[in-house]
């Protein structure tokens, strides 16, 4: 674990060259995603699980998770903000409002998630992001970003309503109770023309007396099959506090990416 | 040089997930059980005294309804509700203890006893009972472990048969019933998996016997509970040829043969439900219709002394009825057993039917006359 720190550590102090908000590393002509370079202007990318992403011109794109939004209608905008000493910098903002999916899933039978004998205001989820980016060598990119989490809603939701499952209990944590403070680092890099690979860690920190830590490691491999088409896949592994005690969870992850040539 | 320490350093932090893996098993959504495993077991620090019996033991089991009492769970009747405050858990455990206390059973057999479940505020009911009773030992069988049951609002789940006892407890086993085939597999797959707990109690001066308990399956509408009453019995059979004594017993969801009424469809149903009438679909509702299981018990009443023998009870059947599925209702059937292969003392079984609000079976005791060294 030393190493890895002493690495990061030295990555962010070298700042030799001047990077524009343009995608001249292989890895982000196919992978800008959740890093601090926006999608050129009048292209767009989507997958299954990433949200879609539309650039407007060169210092904004908006985006949104085309599959979920009749159930959690969102709509964010992501701002380039400049670079300086290698460094690109972005901010990131959504709206969205969980209140019909959450109202959806709370019912008797398949597919209640929730007890029936609950209900739900309306709430409107408002996250704000930096986002920081800097290129490592010729092919590879690292990146944190830092922001927070939170809601305004008519009453707080009961707290027996939550969704006890890992990767979804810290992400709805903020409509309940409490301000989500969320940072993260991600490492992308390619193995080959067609070939990428992602490492990421973020922390979840809720302003609230208990249940307010959660920690997720993420790795994915890219596949870029073909010039609008990529396959990823990978592993979540969290660990948090939750109402029914601290809890690690290794899950699977996959998507399909597709959209504009680049 | 530079990419190959990259690749290598990223290498390394591919590691800790995988080094995470495999020391700390990842849930799975449902958790499925072996054939035979072993039981888990719970003790206290500082044990109670325990005084030596003279020549009896009371046995209990009770179905205690994960302490909500006659509370309107939409699951089982007809209720609103899914998840109870840790507070109105909390009481529901306080007043079943406050009746243990009463009875003082020396072997408990406890069924639907939550360990950390959403509908129980993740109470831990079966440590909760051992810290606050006399018992000393505590050992159980998860029959429900699911991560998490996408229906009804049902969450995380985690319910077991439990054996608490005054003496240590040994070789404690958890024997897996078959699953409903009546179900999807996607169903079953979170669903309950019924269990047998087995385990061995010493107490000084006297022959060890054998705990044996079981819940079996309510709502199946094959014969699924059929063939776990079934492998009860083999259990139990198993364990007299090797010459040993059992008490066993539980909720058995299976009414005693020659019961006058045996179709409970109109008094279970639901104010959205109709049964019995033509058109209806179902006819019955499940769980409720015994009349096709009315020999399903004779192989063990033929077998082993049940506390309350057939012909006392049939005499007499309101008498020892310990289920309701009506929450303002005295109890209207036998679903709750105790037996042995040795010895009852006579006269010594109570049906405990005054215990009409902490769950929805009552309990039954009775003296186990214990064998001597």
């Amino acid at each position: 674990m030393s190493r890895i720190s002493i690495f990061y550590f030295l990555l962010f102090l070298s700042g030799t060259s001047v990077i524009a908000q343009n995608l001249s590393l292989p890895v982000l002509e196919k992978w800008s995603c959740n890093t601090a370079f926006l999608m050129p202007a009048g292209k767009w990318e989507s997958g299954i699980f990433q949200p879609l992403r539309y650039g407007l011109n060169k210092k904004l794109e908006i985006h949104s998770n085309a599959i979920l939004l009749p159930l959690i209608p969102d709509a964010g905008i992501k701002i380039a903000l400049g670079s300086r000493g290698g460094f690109v910098f972005t901010s990131d903002h959504v709206l969205s409002s969980p209140t019909i999916f959450l109202k959806l899933v709370s019912r008797k039978g398949i597919g209640g998630l929730i007890s029936p004998e609950f209900d739900f205001p309306l709430i409107i989820s408002i996250s704000n992001s930096i986002i920081v980016s800097k290129p490592v060598g010729s092919g590879s990119l690292l990146t944190g970003y830092i922001g927070f989490l939170f809601a305004i809603r008519g009453y707080k939701p009961n707290p027996q309503s939550t969704i006890d499952l890992p990767l979804v209990y810290q992400r709805m944590a903020h409509f309940y109770e409490g301000m989500t403070i969320r940072s993260g680092i991600s490492y992308k890099g390619a193995f080959s023309k067609k070939f990428f690979y992602e490492e990421g860690l973020q922390s979840f920190i809720i302003t609230r007396s208990k249940n307010n830590f959660f920690i997720e490691n993420s790795g994915n491999l890219m596949w870029a099959a073909g010039r609008v088409v990529r396959l990823k896949g990978g592993y979540i592994l969290s660990y948090g506090k939750y109402p029914f005690g601290t809890h690690w969870q290794l899950w699977p992850s996959i998507d399909l990416v597709f959209g504009s040539r680049i | 040089m530079k990419s190959g320490f990259v690749s290598k350093t990223v290498l390394f932090i591919l590691l800790i997930p995988v080094t995470f893996f495999i020391f700390h098993s990842c849930e799975m959504p449902a958790t499925g059980f072996d054939d035979v495993e072993d039981a888990i077991f719970y003790s206290k620090d500082q044990k109670a005294d325990v005084s030596q019996p003279d020549s009896t033991i009371r046995i209990m089991t009770w179905n205690i309804r994960f302490g909500i009492g006659r509370g309107p769970w939409s699951i089982d009747a007809c209720g609103n509700r899914v998840t109870f405050t840790e507070a109105e858990i909390l009481e529901g455990l306080k007043n079943i203890v406050d009746r243990i206390n009463l009875v003082k059973p020396d072997v408990l057999l406890l069924q639907e006893v939550h360990i950390n479940s959403t509908c129980s505020a993740y109470v831990d009911e079966l440590r909760w009972i051992l810290d606050h009773s006399y018992f000393n030992y505590a050992i159980y069988g998860s029959s429900w472990k699911s991560q998490y049951v996408p229906s009804d609002g049902l969450g995380r789940n985690h319910e077991c048969n439990a054996i608490l006892s005054r003496w240590p407890i040994t070789e404690a086993k958890r024997i897996q019933l078959v699953l409903r085939m009546d179900q999807g597999s996607l169903v079953r797959y979170f669903d309950n998996r019924y269990c047998i707990v087995k385990a061995k109690i010493a107490i000084p001066d006297f022959e060890s016997f054998y705990a044996v308990n079981i819940h079996t399956v309510a709502w199946a509408t094959d014969d699924t509970k059929k063939k776990q009453l079934e492998k009860f019995k083999d259990v139990l059979d198993d364990i007299a040829q090797t010459g040993n004594r059992f008490v066993a017993g539980g909720d058995l969801n299976a009414i005693p043969p020659g019961s006058d009424s045996t179709d409970f469809c109109i008094e279970d149903m639901c104010p959205d439900e109709s049964f019995h009438h033509p058109g209806d679909n179902p006819q019955h509702k499940a769980g409720s219709d015994y009349t096709p299981e009315s020999d399903w018990m004779v192989p063990l009443y033929t077998s082993y002394k049940c506390a309350v023998p057939l012909s006392i009870y049939q005499s007499d059947q309101q008498a020892y009825f310990t289920h309701t599925t009506r929450p303002t209702h005295f109890w209207d059937r036998t679903l709750d057993y105790l037996f042995t292969n040795y010895r009852w003392r006579d006269g010594s079984v109570i049906t405990h039917q005054e215990f009409l609000y902490d769950s929805d079976h009552a309990p039954v005791s009775a003296e186990f006359v214990l064998e001597r060294k």
